[in-house]
């Protein structure tokens, strides 16, 4: 027994789960304990709780931050799923290029992507929040990139392409139905930092004057901050639970494919 | 059977500046097994994903009993391929992986279903037809690709190289299930190899190519005994090169005349082609022309390499039983078998 703990006992795995439980946690934790103190009674209490959950706006403000995410992965994965495998079937030399273009919006400030999007955008788009979702976007492309990128050089896209092909099946078939299922957790990953970067994107959503959830919860901060908080302890349920079910959704199948 | 002859004419294809077929015609009748056989870079893989449908010829047609099909797109072809390998979808079992072509062509599940058990069974797997297929071997997955390939009923079936990347014995056992199935099936066949054995085992035609031509498409006998250049001469099987002198349409080989047989303008010095097994060394002879450098035993058969005295290194064949007397540095007696000998410009 003794024998098995100890060459299940992995000390560097051990030391890095510590250092992350204490930057992640720690203030996690000391947000909720503040989360549930009462000042005018001392001690604790649900009242900061209770309170947003009267809000009306709360749920609102939720499901709309939530549907804008929802369209978010969908355009990514809609444009990314045949962009990137057209790119390594292709075997292009414009590949090192689109990589780094991928890039860009790291290093672009958001406050000049909003500007110019406010500057460029012709009023019929500026005058609806869709245009939220496709900034939002861009915004995910050099993670949801890298992350589908990966998938797609994990596994012999060509052979079982040409496979599927061969098979009967057209592009639409071969994507839905073998690429996608074979790189299943590169799209399970993009789908979650997509979603989770919507729904907590704040900067260029204030910039051009558009209330969602963080804007809203900002807001709410400014006059009752332990209601704002309470707020945002809710609001980690929910990308938590709408995660949890996309993966149990999705049946586990094969590992991808690696030997 | 849905089986269906095929037919390319005038196939040209390049890229870049390299031309992988030149003008290529071939011709594979109903059910019949067509080996393509050459060096890397021949063209025959070209050849093949161009019937897929898999790369687009830049000149030339192919027709599938008699009806162009040059410009149909790879996913309604309707034929069954085989990759080298790692071509099973990993995320579908191995009956999902066969029944995929059905599903395709919105097959009912049950029929997609049944139709694949069918064709596990053929292949010997209908025990493991749960399993993900990084659970099978590397034959086995082979032979999931060939039953996927043949469960919609192919008009052709294409192998490209489905062997290369499988062990020895594996290949062996393979090859002639491969040839036991098409058989049984009857479906047409193409099949790509750069390996002649494989090719001369289980084809009934063999075409040989070299630089995006066909140099010679006949059967395997045909090739091994009559080849129509020194290209396929040296190619299928092995060869002697021996430097010989013609004269009236006869080559001196080993002090002895034989009818050269041209392939062309041979003509003055020339290399006559000779197989090992047409070579036979004769121990303790009065006139010896060459000596022996090493024997191997290879079983029923020894491999005996003789160096004759103007250097020119000559292996013979022969039934083991016969090389007793030959030890290597002994002086021995070459001797050609054939009447006739293929000659090549040098």
């Amino acid at each position: 027994m003794a024998k098995l703990i100890k060459s299940n006992f992995q000390l560097p795995l051990v030391i890095t789960l510590l250092i992350l439980g204490l930057f992640v946690f720690v203030p996690m934790i000391s947000a909720f304990e503040y989360s549930i103190r009462t000042p005018a009674k001392g001690g604790y209490g649900w009242d900061s709780y209770l309170w947003a959950i009267r809000e009306e706006e709360f749920v609102y403000y939720i499901i709309r931050s939530t549907w804008l995410a929802g369209v978010t992965v969908l355009i990514t994965l809609f444009i990314l799923v045949p962009t990137l495998t057209w790119i390594h079937l292709s075997n292009s030399k414009a590949r090192g290029l689109i990589d780094g273009l991928s890039l860009l919006p790291l290093v672009i400030p958001v406050v000049a992507f909003a500007v110019g999007a406010q500057i460029s955008f012709p009023e019929f788009v500026k005058n609806t929040v869709l245009e939220l979702p496709f900034l939002y976007f861009v915004l995910a492309l050099p993670y949801a990139y890298r992350a589908l990128d990966i998938g797609l050089s994990a596994i012999p896209l060509k052979t079982i392409t040409e496979a599927a092909r061969s098979a009967g099946a057209n592009w639409l078939r071969t994507i839905t139905s073998v690429i996608i299922p074979v790189i299943r957790g590169s799209v399970m990953a993009t789908i979650a930092l997509t979603f989770a970067l919507s729904l907590g994107e704040f900067t260029l959503t204030v910039l051009l004057h558009w209330d969602t959830f963080p804007t809203w919860v900002t807001y709410v901060a400014q006059e009752n901050i332990l209601g704002a908080i309470a707020i945002s302890m809710m609001s980690l349920i929910l990308p938590f639970l709408l995660l949890t079910i996309i993966t149990l959704f999705v049946p586990e199948r094969s590992t991808q494919g690696r030997k | 059977m849905s089986s269906k002859s095929l037919t390319l004419s005038g196939v040209s294809k390049r890229f870049g500046n390299v031309t992988a077929l030149d003008n290529f015609n071939l011709e594979v009748g109903v059910g019949e097994l067509v080996a393509l056989l050459g060096p890397s870079g021949c063209g025959k893989t070209t050849a093949l994903r161009v019937v897929a449908g898999l790369e687009h010829q830049d000149k030339g047609t192919v027709l599938v009993a008699e009806k162009n099909i040059s410009d149909v797109p790879a996913h309604k072809r309707n034929m069954g391929m085989v990759f080298q390998a790692y071509s099973l979808f990993p995320n579908l079992t191995v009956e999902e992986n066969v029944a995929f072509g059905l599903q395709m062509r919105k097959v009912n599940k049950l029929v997609r279903l049944k139709k694949a058990h069918q064709l596990l069974d053929l292949v010997g797997l209908d025990s493991q037809s749960k399993r993900f297929t990084h659970q099978l071997s590397g034959g086995q997955q082979q032979r999931v690709a060939l039953a996927r390939a043949l469960a919609f009923e192919p008009e052709i079936l294409l192998l490209d190289e489905p062997l290369s990347a499988l062990d020895a014995q594996v290949r062996v056992n393979l090859r002639e299930e491969i040839r036991r199935l098409q058989l049984s099936l009857g479906t047409t066949t193409l099949f790509v190899t750069h390996d002649q054995e494989e090719a001369m085992s289980i084809s009934d035609r063999v075409g040989v190519m070299n630089e995006g031509v066909l140099e010679q498409m006949d059967t395997p006998e045909a090739l091994y005994n009559k080849p129509a250049s020194a290209f396929v001469a040296g190619f299928v099987g092995t060869m002697n090169r021996i430097p010989a002198q013609i004269a009236d349409g006869m080559v001196e080989i080993f002090g002895s005349k034989v009818v050269a047989l041209k392939r062309g303008n041979e003509s003055g010095q020339v290399v006559a082609l000779i197989r090992p097994e047409s070579i036979s060394v004769i121990a303790n002879s009065s006139q010896p022309n060459a000596k022996v450098l090493t024997r191997s035993f290879m079983g029923a058969s020894s491999n005996i390499i003789c160096q004759t005295g103007d250097g020119t290194i000559v292996q013979s064949l022969m039934t083991s039983a016969s090389t007793g007397d030959l030890h290597p540095g002994s002086s021995v007696q070459l001797h050609v078998l054939s009447s006739e000998v293929l000659v090549a410009n040098v």
